[in-house]
């Protein structure tokens, strides 16, 4: 191929591209609906405490929350709970909520109450008793947690753990700007 | 099949089809060493060390973008958090090394990456399959009989079109025998990887949004494609004959 042919061969390519570029431009202004999915809206939840007090995560919308989805008998699980109250202790009062849904269809009630009074969780424990959250969070493995900023947008979905503190720190200051 | 595959691979262990392309690229990299004039050890230093340097580089790069966080938590930099981690930064540590290597064994530049293009052909591939078991890099909703249930929606499998593209760039530039001047190889690759981003750009739905709808991944892929057209050309004139 000669050196023309192949000038010729890149401006067509380059201006096709510039063309498919304008086309592929996205003027919706659609958002992507709900989904627990980093982008999307956080799916929307009513769950009580052990004692009985009601959360809805739609009523919490301008606080940065972190959802954390949990179980006593699972150790990552346990591991990282030192951690989420330490941080929680210091970021409460610039508006970060955390809120430790309990897989409770999948554990054991009566070690939830015990389990947060020996590791002195203030933030609230929620009791999942049907595992409608889990399915609607698409739980596959625990622990499971969502980071949310003030917008009710899911900026970052950690699977697995135990999350070290450095890790909940720099997630919680981006859902906390 | 592609539940169950989702399911296997769900995260985190949707880093096991990274780790198998790392260890894939690699074989098929030596493989082909000799075709470039490249000694398969001197890759397979490339290799092992740059991808050594890649985890801890990404490690030491978002700790020190992070530095506050981990001066309140000095142990979390030996945490086994994946999510710890900057691909930039590591990527930048990779391509440090294997220039010093290449540096110090006297190798050819241009003839050593383009004995890496394997490597990063099947790094691609390995990319897109662990986006497809994350959910990852999802499409925007459609109609059409193939799309797949993700995310509350029908949609563009924008993970098997990427790898599909992926793999026939790989089969593209394994297959035929003849050879390139130094360069052109990894470049071509650069440069069709590169068009495949632009074209299925269009069917992402997570991609950032600049001026008027613009996806920015996309302009990106451009400039790209447009630096690779640049340098064959360099590559063309300054080799006179074929290696």
């Amino acid at each position: 191929m000669s050196q023309t042919q192949r000038i010729i061969l890149y401006s067509l390519a380059i201006i096709a591209s510039v063309a498919w570029i304008g086309i592929s431009a996205d003027t919706s202004n659609i958002t992507n609906g709900f989904a627990p999915q980093e982008g999307f809206s956080a799916p929307d939840f009513t769950l009580k405490t052990p004692d009985g007090e009601t959360y809805t995560l739609s009523e919490l919308k301008g606080k940065a929350v972190l959802i954390n989805l949990w179980a006593t008998w699972c150790p990552p699980c346990r591991a990282e709970m030192p951690a989420m109250q330490k941080l929680y202790e210091e970021y409460e009062s610039q508006g970060l909520v955390i809120l430790a849904i309990n897989m409770t269809h999948q554990d054991y009630p009566l070690a939830i109450v015990p389990f947060a009074n020996e590791y002195g969780l203030t933030f609230p424990i929620l009791l999942d008793e049907t595992g409608k959250t889990a399915s609607a969070y698409q739980l596959r493995s625990l622990p499971s947690s969502y980071f949310i900023n003030r917008a009710g947008i899911i900026t970052e979905v950690v699977i697995g753990g135990p999350m070290s503190e450095a890790l909940l720190r720099t997630r919680i200051e981006k859902i906390l700007e | 099949m592609l539940e169950l595959f989702r399911d296997i691979f769900a995260p985190p262990r949707h880093l096991i089809l990274l780790v198998l392309a790392v260890w894939l690229g690699a074989t098929l990299t030596e493989k082909r060493a000799e075709r470039f004039g490249i000694d398969k050890d001197d890759l397979s230093l490339i290799i092992y060390y740059g991808f050594i340097g890649f985890i801890i580089g990404g490690r030491l790069s978002f700790m020190l973008q992070n530095i506050t966080a981990f001066i309140q938590s000095p142990f979390s930099i030996v945490s086994v958090n994946v999510d710890l981690f900057d691909v930039f930064g590591g990527s930048v540590v990779f391509i440090i090394i294997a220039l010093i290597i290449i540096q110090r064994r006297k190798l050819s530049f241009w003839s050593s990456i383009d004995a890496l293009t394997p490597f990063f052909a099947i790094l691609v591939n390995g990319l897109a399959l662990s986006h497809l078991a994350a959910g990852t890099a999802f499409g925007i909703p459609t109609s059409q009989p193939w799309g797949i249930d993700l995310w509350n929606a029908t949609r563009h499998p924008t993970q098997i079109y990427a790898f599909i593209a992926s793999l026939l760039i790989f089969c593209l530039l394994w297959f035929p025998k003849q050879t390139l001047r130094p360069g052109i190889h990894f470049l071509t690759f650069a440069a069709l990887t590169s068009a495949s981003q632009i074209f299925l750009g269009m069917f992402r739905a997570d991609l950032t949004l600049i001026l008027n709808g613009i996806k920015q991944e996309q302009v990106i892929s451009l400039i790209v494609l447009i630096i690779c057209f640049i340098l064959i050309e360099i590559r063309l004139k300054q080799t006179t004959t074929p290696q």
